[in-house]
């Protein structure tokens, strides 16, 4: 084998491919961000679960919430993730009044879980839930609740906003595409890290 | 987003909502609260079943997110063992290592 027949190998086995994602950098960038935004939300739930398991008098979660009311929030935030692949799919595609239609209802349904997590919020302090104690039992559950839930929540908040941001320029042809599925990407992230709080926090 | 990549289409989209509402309703249905709530007696299953299946249902919802609206089902799969490796495997072992410390933390303060 000749000496450059040999480098040519080396070359190509090397360079790796010219896109193994295979995705453009938005994509993969928002991705990374995901993963890590994830990490630290598996943290927090970590560092709950241990409180949890280690703690003998944790509060029994039907005495305090309302699992009805939960479980509605849950479906708005589902609903909003349902429009959100719309809005998506019909920026795609080019419809362009239909996707504004929808990426609007997903700043909407944002608006309403996070109305409607308020009333949570106001509700538990009334009934006396503080970061350090609560009449409920282990005095670390108020602290896990305001935090983990609280976090989410100004997820949802920025969700919201980058939504509006994208909408109002998406309406002006400032926008692309691309720029909505990226804006579907971290709101289905919203999405997903409730999926597992509603589970960890509020079922189990 | 590359060009010519197939995505979900609407009809797709809305009936991995009505999927996810599903187990989310089945998921409160069989909750200890909600058992307690419409029969005044205990769960029909176990504690450690029900843990079990809210945990499968829980997963399955994520996959769900992951794969349709996210669309890792469409993507490359390097994207998705990126994202498996790196939140589901790093996840799993916090939880299994801090599992057995609170276990023992719970005998020494309820011994």
């Amino acid at each position: 084998m000749t000496t450059q027949a040999t480098e040519n190998m080396e070359l190509s086995r090397w360079s790796g491919g010219v896109c193994p994602f295979d995705a453009g950098w938005r994509k993969v960038m928002m991705w990374a961000f995901i993963i890590t935004d994830g990490l630290l939300f598996a943290g927090f739930l970590a560092s709950y679960g241990f409180a949890r398991l280690s703690t003998p008098d944790w509060p029994n979660q039907g005495e305090i919430f309302n699992l009805a009311f939960i479980a509605a929030m849950t479906f708005v935030l589902i609903s909003s993730s349902a429009t959100m692949a719309s809005a998506v799919r019909a920026a795609e595609a080019g419809e362009r009044s239909r996707a504004r239609m929808y990426l609007w209802l997903t700043a909407v349904g944002g608006l309403i879980f996070l109305g409607m997590q308020a009333k949570e919020w106001s509700t538990l302090i009334l009934e006396g839930v503080a970061l350090s104690s609560n009449p409920f039992g282990a005095p670390g559950f108020g602290a896990y609740f305001y935090l983990i839930t609280g976090f989410h929540g100004t997820h949802v908040l920025s969700g919201v906003l980058i939504l509006v941001f994208t909408a109002v320029r998406w309406g002006k042809g400032i926008t692309q595409p691309e720029g909505v599925e990226m804006a579907g990407l971290y709101w289905h992230f919203v999405d997903l890290v409730w999926v597992f709080i509603f589970t960890l926090f509020y079922l189990i | 987003m590359s060009a010519g990549k197939k995505t979900g289409s609407y009809g797709l989209y809305w009936r991995i909502w009505f999927i996810l509402l599903i187990v989310t309703l089945v998921m409160v249905f069989i909750d200890r609260p909600t058992a307690q709530a419409l029969q005044g007696s205990e769960p029909m299953f176990p504690q450690g079943v029900l843990i079990f299946i809210l945990v499968s249902a829980m997963l399955l919802k994520a996959l769900l997110i992951g794969s349709y609206f996210m669309h890792l089902r469409f993507e490359r799969v390097a994207i998705s063992l990126a994202v498996l490796v790196g939140l589901l495997i790093n996840g799993a072992i916090l939880f299994f290592l801090i599992v057995p410390d609170a276990c023992r933390i719970l005998g020494m303060t309820s011994g």
